[in-house]
C-alpha cells in the first residue's frame, strides 16, 4: 500500500472508520470492564453509558457522508483483490446494514442487553427462571424489530445468522447440522456404556491458575500484550492493538478452565496477529464468528486434547496437583480428559457431545423467534430435549436454560458458529497436517510456534480481508464441509 | 409538568454525561488493567471519546436549549435543580465552546502519550525521556489558554479548570499565609527532637495490609457491590458510573503508608458516593471542586485517619494484624509515630505540615512554566534548588524529584494548589460538624464513623455542583476560604509542647 498515491477519499474513510474503531474500542472496555471488574451495583449506570456509545457510533457510521464516500470510492474503481477494495468493500456492507437499523434501536439493544446480563446473573446464581424471563422476551421482541429493517430476507434467522456469519443461511446450517446430528446421536450411544474413570479433585485453583500460564506462555502469550482474568462466564476481548484479554473461569472440582483458557487463547492469537496496518480499520478483527471459533476450538481440542500436547505437559500438571494426579498415568488422564460424557453443561461437554448442545439451542432459538415455542415454556421445553437427545435429566434452570449468557446479551444466531467452528477446524487442521509434517512429535516437545506461524500466515494476519467463505477456500480449496470432522470424530472416538 | 426544553437539555446531558464516564473508564483501565502494549491504540480511543463528548456538549442546540432556558431559570429558586442545571450547564458551556473540540482531543491524546512515558521515565529516573511530552503539554496549554479572554495572571485560567472562581492572586494570599506560619513550624519542630518511627518501616505483607485497610474502608462506608479497591503505582479516585465508585492504593511491602492513601482516596469516593442520587447523568454530578473534593480526602485522611481516637480503636486490631513488627510498640508511640513531622522528598508521604510546602513549591514552579521565566530542561535543577530552599533537603535524583508526580504529565497544570487548598477547607468543615456533633472522638474509638459520614454528606456531599465552590463553603461553614483555622489546628496537635 504506497500512502503517497493514495486517495484523499481512502484517506477521510479510514478517518471515519477510525473514529468508529475507537467507540468500539470504548465498547470492549464498557463490556469486558461489567464481566470482569464492575461492582454490581454499577450495572443499570453502565448499561445506559454503553447505549450512549453505540448509539453515537451507530449514528455518526450510518452518516450520508459515509454513503457519499463510498460511492465515490466505487467510481474511483479500486481494485476489488487489493486491501483498499476489501477496506471498501466490508465497509460498504457494514454501512448497508447499519443504515438499515435507526440509532435508537441500536443504543436501546445494547442497553437492554446491559440491563438483561446483570438480570441473568443474578436469575442464574438463584436458578430463578422467572425473574428473567421478561428480558427474554424484551430481547426477542428487539430481534424482531431488528429482522424487520431487512424485510426482503425470507427466512428471519437468515438475518441474525448473517450478523456473525457473512453469507451463511439457515438452509445451510440445516444441512450440514442434519448431516452431523445423526453422527453424534450415534456416537453418544456407542459411548453411553463407557467407564471412563473420572479423576477426582481437588484441584487447588492458584496450582491450576499456574497451569494455565504455563500453556499460555508455550503457545505465545506475552504479558506485554496480554491478560488473563477470572470472570464467571469466559470470552475474550481485544480493545485495541497490543491488548488482548482473556478470561477464564477456575473451580477447585474440575480441570475445565485449563480448556477453556486454551479456547480463549485461540481467540486471542487469531486477533493479536492481525496485521497491524489494518488497526483501527474494519479489516482489523477476525472475519467471522465461525472462522474465530475454528481457531478457539483449534487449540482447545486438536492441539490442547491431543495425545502430543499431554506428552509435553502432563509431567508438568502432575507436578503442579500431585495430590490429585499423582497417581494417574498419562493415558488414564487423556482418556479421561477426552472421554465421552452427556452432560448438562455446553461449556464443559466433551468433543462429541458439544454439537448436540449447539443444535439443541439452533433449533430453540429458530423457534423463539417464530413464536412456535413461548419463552414461558423454555424450561420445559429445554429439559425434554435435553433428556430426548443426551438423555440427561436437567435438576435446575441454573444447569439448564439459564447456563448461557447469550440470550441475556441479544446473541440470537450466535450459537451456530460455535459448531460451524468445530466443523471448518477440522477442514483447516488437515491441512496443516499436510504442510507442517507431524505436529503432534512437535507438541511433545513443547513446539507450538510452527502451527502458530502457519495458522497466522494463512488466516490471522489477513484480519477481515477475505469473507469467510473465501478465506476457508484459500486456506483448504473447498467450501464448509463437515466430512473432514466427521472423519476426525470417528478416527478419535468410534 | 417539567418542561419539555428541560427534558431535552437533560436527554443532552445525559449523554455527554456517558461519554464523559467512557472516557473516565478507559483512563480507570489503563492505570489499573491494561497491558502495557496497548498504550497507543488507547490513547487514540481516549482521545476520540473525549472529542466526541466535547463536541456533543457544545452543540449549537445546546446553546439554544440554555437560551431557551432562561426564563425557566429566572422564575426558578436559585436553590431548585431546574434553576442549578441551568446555572451550571451555562457556565460550562460558556468555557467548553471556547475550546475547539480538535484541541481538546489533542490534549487528551498527548496526556495520554505522556502518561505511558512517565512510567518508565520515573522508574529510570530519565526526565530527558519525560521533557518532550511535557514540552508538548505546555504548548497545548498556550494553545488553551488563547482561548479565553485575557486573564490577570495566564495561571488563572488553568486554576479555574480545577477551582473554578478562584484567582491565583487569592491563592497566593492564603499560601504566603501558610509558608509564614509553617516554616517556623516545621523549624519548632525540628528542634524538639526527631520522634523514633523506625517500626513503621519494615516487612507488612500486602495481603494483610489490605485486609486491615478494607476493615477501616468498610467501617467509614465502603461496600462491596458499589465500590472497588485496586493495587496501583499512583494512587486515584475515579467513578466511571452512577454506584461505582472505585479506589486504587499503593501497598507497599516496606511500611504502612498505603493505609493512609486508601483513606484519602476513600474521602474523594465517598464525596462523590454522597452526592444526591437524582442528580445522576447531569453535570451537578460530581464534586463541586478539587479544594472541596480535596478538603473530603483529606478529612479522611488526616482529621479521622490521623487522630488518637481512631487509632485507640484500630490500633489493638492493627496490632494482631502485625504483632511482629509492632507488638511491642505502644498507642502513643505509634500515634507520635504516624504523625511525625519531618522534612522530607516525596510529597504524598509528607506529613500534615510539610505536605502544604511541596505543594506551594509546584504552584510557584508552574507558574514559573507557564510564563515561560523557567524552560522544561531548566525544570530539574529548579526543583532540586527550591526542594533545598524550602524543605532544606538534597534531591539524589529524579525519580526522587520532580518525576514524582504524574500530574503534569496528565497535563494537569493548576492541579497541585488544590491539594493545600484543600487542607485549609478540610478543617473549616471540621470546626463545623464538630460544633453540631459533639464529640466525635468518643464514637471514633468506638469504630463508630456513620455520623460523621452521614453529616458532610447532609451537608456538603449530596450538593454536588449545585453551587459554586466558594457558595458551597460559605454554606457549609458560614464563612469564606480562610487559613486559620487550618494553622490553628497544625499548631495545636503539632507544635512540640502540644505533642
Amino acid at each position: 500500500m504506497t500512502v503517497a498515491s493514495e486517495s484523499p477519499l481512502l484517506e477521510r474513510l479510514k478517518a471515519v472508520l477510525a473514529e468508529n474503531a475507537d467507540l468500539y474500542h470504548a465498547q470492549q472496555i464498557l463490556d469486558w470492564d461489567a464481566r470482569v471488574s464492575m461492582p454490581h451495583a454499577g450495572a443499570e449506570a453502565r448499561a445506559d453509558v454503553a447505549s450512549t456509545v453505540t448509539q453515537l457510533a451507530h449514528g455518526r457510521f450510518v452518516s450520508d457522508e459515509v454513503g457519499k464516500l463510498l460511492d465515490d470510492l466505487d467510481a474511483e474503481g479500486h481494485d476489488a483483490d487489493s486491501v483498499e477494495g476489501a477496506l471498501i468493500r466490508i465497509t460498504r456492507r457494514e454501512w448497508e446494514r447499519a443504515a438499515r437499523i435507526p440509532s435508537e434501536l441500536a443504543g436501546e439493544m445494547v442497553q437492554v442487553s446491559g440491563v438483561a446480563v446483570a438480570a441473568w446473573d443474578k436469575a442464574k446464581a438463584a436458578s430463578n427462571f422467572e425473574s428473567f424471563s421478561p428480558h427474554v422476551e424484551r430481547q426477542l421482541e428487539l430481534k424482531r424489530r431488528y429482522v424487520a429493517c431487512f424485510p426482503e430476507t425470507e427466512e428471519p434467522y437468515d438475518v441474525l445468522l448473517d450478523e456473525y456469519e457473512e453469507g451463511l443461511t439457515t438452509a445451510q446450517v440445516e444441512k450440514i447440522f442434519g448431516r452431523l446430528k445423526g453422527e453424534l446421536v450415534e456416537l453418544v450411544d456407542r459411548h453411553r456404556g463407557d467407564s471412563v474413570e473420572e479423576i477426582a479433585g481437588p484441584y487447588p485453583v492458584r496450582r491450576q491458575q499456574e497451569a494455565g500460564r504455563l500453556v499460555l506462555e508455550a503457545f505465545g502469550y506475552d504479558p506485554e500484550s496480554w491478560r488473563l482474568d477470572e470472570t464467571p462466564h469466559p470470552f475474550a476481548a481485544k480493545p485495541g492493538v497490543g491488548d488482548i484479554r482473556l478470561t477464564t473461569h477456575t473451580n477447585e472440582s474440575d480441570l475445565t478452565s485449563l480448556f477453556s483458557t486454551m479456547h480463549e487463547f485461540g481467540h486471542g492469537v487469531y486477533e493479536f496477529d492481525i496485521d497491524p496496518s489494518f488497526a483501527r480499520t474494519p479489516l482489523g478483527r477476525g472475519t467471522s464468528s465461525a472462522i474465530h471459533e475454528s481457531q478457539s476450538r483449534t487449540w482447545e481440542n486438536l492441539v490442547g486434547r491431543s495425545r502430543g500436547f499431554w506428552q509435553w505437559f502432563y509431567p508438568q500438571l502432575q507436578g503442579l496437583l500431585p495430590d490429585a494426579l499423582g497417581g494417574v498415568d498419562e493415558g488414564s488422564f487423556v482418556r479421561s480428559v477426552s472421554a465421552v460424557r452427556p452432560g448438562l453443561i455446553r461449556g464443559d461437554a466433551d468433543e462429541v457431545t458439544y454439537g448436540l448442545h449447539i443444535i439443541l439451542r439452533f433449533e430453540l432459538e429458530r423457534e423463539l423467534l417464530a413464536g412456535t415455542v413461548a419463552v414461558g415454556d423454555l424450561p420445559e421445553v429445554w429439559n425434554a430435549r435435553m433428556k430426548e437427545s443426551l438423555g440427561v435429566d436437567v435438576p435446575d434452570d441454573a444447569r439448564g436454560v439459564l447456563q448461557d449468557t447469550h440470550w441475556a446479551a441479544g446473541l440470537f444466531g450466535y450459537f451456530p458458529t460455535y459448531q460451524l467452528g468445530n466443523v471448518i477446524s477440522v477442514q483447516i487442521w488437515d491441512r496443516a497436517r499436510e504442510q507442517l509434517g507431524d505436529l503432534e512429535e512437535q507438541f511433545a516437545r513443547g513446539e507450538f510456534s510452527p502451527l502458530r506461524e502457519w495458522l497466522s500466515e494463512q488466516i490471522y494476519r489477513h484480519g477481515s480481508r477475505y469473507r469467510p467463505q473465501e478465506l476457508l477456500r484459500r486456506v483448504t480449496g473447498s467450501d464448509i464441509d463437515p466430512e473432514p470432522y466427521v472423519k476426525y470424530l470417528h478416527a478419535k472416538f468410534a | 409538568m417539567t418542561d419539555p426544553k428541560l427534558e431535552e437539555l437533560k436527554q443532552r446531558l445525559a449523554e455527554s454525561q456517558d461519554l464523559a464516564k467512557a472516557a473516565t473508564l478507559l483512563f480507570w483501565d489503563q492505570r489499573v488493567m491494561m497491558p502495557s502494549g496497548g498504550a497507543e491504540a488507547r490513547a487514540e480511543a481516549s482521545a476520540t471519546v473525549s472529542r466526541l463528548a466535547q463536541e456533543r456538549f457544545v452543540a449549537d442546540d445546546v446553546g439554544r436549549l440554555l437560551e431557551d432556558l432562561r426564563g425557566l431559570e429566572e422564575s426558578s429558586d436559585y436553590d431548585s435543580f431546574e434553576a442549578s442545571l441551568i446555572r451550571v450547564t451555562r457556565r460550562d458551556y460558556e468555557k467548553a465552546t471556547r475550546v475547539p473540540p480538535e484541541l481538546v482531543g489533542e490534549m487528551s491524546r498527548a496526556s495520554t502519550l505522556a502518561l505511558a512515558a512517565w512510567g518508565p521515565a520515573k522508574a529510570e529516573s530519565n526526565f530527558e525521556a519525560l521533557r518532550p511530552h511535557l514540552e508538548k503539554n505546555l504548548e497545548l496549554r498556550h494553545r488553551y489558554v488563547e482561548c479565553f479572554d485575557p486573564p490577570d495572571e495566564t495561571y488563572d485560567i488553568l486554576l479555574d479548570n480545577f477551582e473554578p472562581n478562584m484567582k491565583t492572586a487569592e491563592v497566593r494570599e492564603i499560601f504566603d499565609e501558610l509558608k509564614e506560619n509553617l516554616v517556623p513550624l516545621i523549624k519548632e519542630i525540628a528542634e524538639a527532637g526527631e520522634v523514633d518511627d523506625s517500626f513503621l518501616h519494615g516487612k507488612f505483607d500486602e495481603d494483610d495490609q489490605r485486609t486491615f485497610s478494607l476493615d477501616v474502608v468498610e467501617r467509614f462506608g465502603y461496600a462491596e457491590d458499589e465500590w472497588r479497591l485496586d493495587q496501583t503505582a499512583h494512587p486515584f479516585m475515579c467513578t466511571p458510573g452512577h454506584r461505582d465508585i472505585r479506589l486504587t492504593t499503593n501497598f507497599s511491602p516496606d511500611d504502612l503508608s498505603s493505609l493512609f492513601g486508601t483513606m484519602h482516596e476513600f474521602g474523594h469516593g465517598v464525596y462523590e458516593w454522597g452526592v444526591d442520587e437524582s442528580f445522576a447523568r447531569t453535570p451537578l454530578h460530581s464534586g463541586v471542586s478539587l479544594g472541596l473534593h480535596e478538603s473530603q480526602s483529606r478529612t479522611w485522611e488526616n482529621l479521622v485517619g490521623r487522630s488518637r481516637s481512631f487509632w485507640r480503636f484500630f490500633y489493638p486490631r492493627l496490632q494482631e494484624t502485625f504483632p511482629a513488627q509492632l507488638g511491642s510498640v505502644d498507642e502513643e508511640a505509634f500515634y507520635r509515630a504516624v504523625n511525625k513531622v519531618q522534612p522530607s522528598l516525596i510529597r504524598i508521604d509528607a506529613d500534615e505540615v510539610t505536605y502544604n510546602l511541596h505543594i506551594i513549591l509546584r504552584f510557584e514552579l508552574e507558574q514559573d512554566l507557564i510564563d515561560g521565566r523557567i524552560a522544561v530542561a531548566d525544570l530539574p535543577e529548579a526543583w532540586n534548588t527550591r526542594m533545598h530552599e524550602y524543605l532544606a533537603v538534597e534531591v539524589p535524583d529524579d525519580a526522587h524529584g520532580v518525576l514524582q508526580d504524574m500530574h503534569w504529565a496528565g497535563g494537569g497544570f493548576g492541579y497541585f494548589p488544590t491539594y493545600a487548598l484543600g487542607n485549609v477547607i478540610s478543617v473549616q468543615i471540621w470546626e463545623r460538624a464538630k460544633e453540631d456533633l459533639g464529640d466525635l472522638d468518643e464514637r471514633f474509638e468506638q469504630g463508630e464513623f456513620g455520623e460523621l459520614r452521614d453529616w458532610l454528606r447532609e451537608h456538603l456531599y449530596r450538593l454536588g455542583r449545585k453551587f459554586t465552590p466558594q457558595e458551597t463553603i460559605e454554606r457549609v461553614t458560614g464563612s469564606p476560604i480562610d487559613a486559620k483555622p487550618y494553622v490553628r489546628y497544625l499548631r495545636e496537635k503539632l507544635a512540640p509542647q502540644a505533642v
